[in-house]
């Protein structure tokens, strides 16, 4: 290493990698013969924030929440987080029909059931 | 040897985002229902911050899937009392799979820093966020002192 190579290095500050704690978000789920319904709680998080993702039967759900800090913190006991949860979905989804709605914090996820896959009552003919 | 102080800086930083995203992506694959939230005790919800902003302090509570009508604020002085009831919206006639979310009443109350002045309170509840400004009481307002 000589001395101009060492002199002539441009010095880059290093990028300071800020990462939220991500936080898996509480979910209930449901399912009856012609959906599955997943209702999760996203305080804060606005609908822009969203990312629903589906892909070969994993669905992963993901926001990221910032508060709007407002004079100096006495106490925090929530702060911005990023939600992330990932899930195992059946492959007898179909995924055109995805339907979602963002409501007082709560999203709730509609996963309707191809109709291959719904339940159906097989008639024996008297043989 | 410093000059290369922060090309490593930089490279331990960026391991450290991976390490991040490989511990996450094995803690939260279809995990149960975690009591990841069990150490906190059970008169703490819902979590609250508060600040304070010279003439005013301000409180946010995460109360998601809870209504207005469900919900009670009650101050007095320098002692604020949040009390409500999230009812449960489950559809008719699914079959559950999974409860994570509490659907339950809960009461909270706290000691504020300062008194309040209860008639001017405003309270706006919006995406599941309670945000609360609380108009301190005169006597408790900052002040500049003239210094002679």
């Amino acid at each position: 290493m000589s001395e101009n190579e060492v002199v002539a290095r441009n010095e880059q500050p290093a990028e300071l990698v800020h990462q939220l704690p991500a936080y898996s978000p509480a979910v209930d789920i449901m399912a009856n013969d012609s959906e599955i319904v997943l209702h999760a709680d996203l305080p804060g998080v606005l609908k822009d924030d969203i990312s629903i993702n589906i892909d070969n039967g994993t669905l992963t759900l993901s926001g990221i929440r910032r508060l709007q800090s407002t004079g100096a913190p006495t106490w925090r006991e929530f702060a911005d987080v990023e939600f992330r949860r990932t899930f195992a979905v059946p492959q007898s989804i179909d995924v055109n029909q995805v339907h979602a709605e963002l409501k007082d914090g709560v999203l709730r996820l509609h996963l309707p059931k191809s109709e291959a896959a719904k339940p159906r009552q097989i008639e024996i003919k008297a043989g | 040897m410093m000059t290369r102080w922060q090309d490593i800086h930089q490279m331990l930083g960026a391991m450290d985002l991976f390490r991040n995203q490989m511990n996450s992506m094995f803690n939260d694959f279809d995990r149960t229902a975690s009591a990841g939230q069990g150490w906190r005790a059970d008169d703490s919800y819902p979590r609250t911050n508060l600040s304070d902003s010279g003439d005013n302090l301000e409180l946010i509570a995460e109360v998601p899937g809870v209504n207005k009508e469900d919900l009670n604020v009650k101050i007095q002085g320098n002692y604020l009392e949040i009390n409500g009831l999230r009812k449960p919206d489950i559809p008719e006639g699914y079959t559950v799979h999974r409860t994570e979310r509490a659907m339950a009443s809960f009461s909270r109350s706290f000691t504020l820093p300062y008194e309040v002045d209860a008639a001017k309170v405003i309270a706006t509840l919006k995406d599941g966020l309670l945000k609360m400004t609380l108009p301190k009481s005169e006597a408790a307002k900052p002040r500049q002192i003239n210094i002679q």
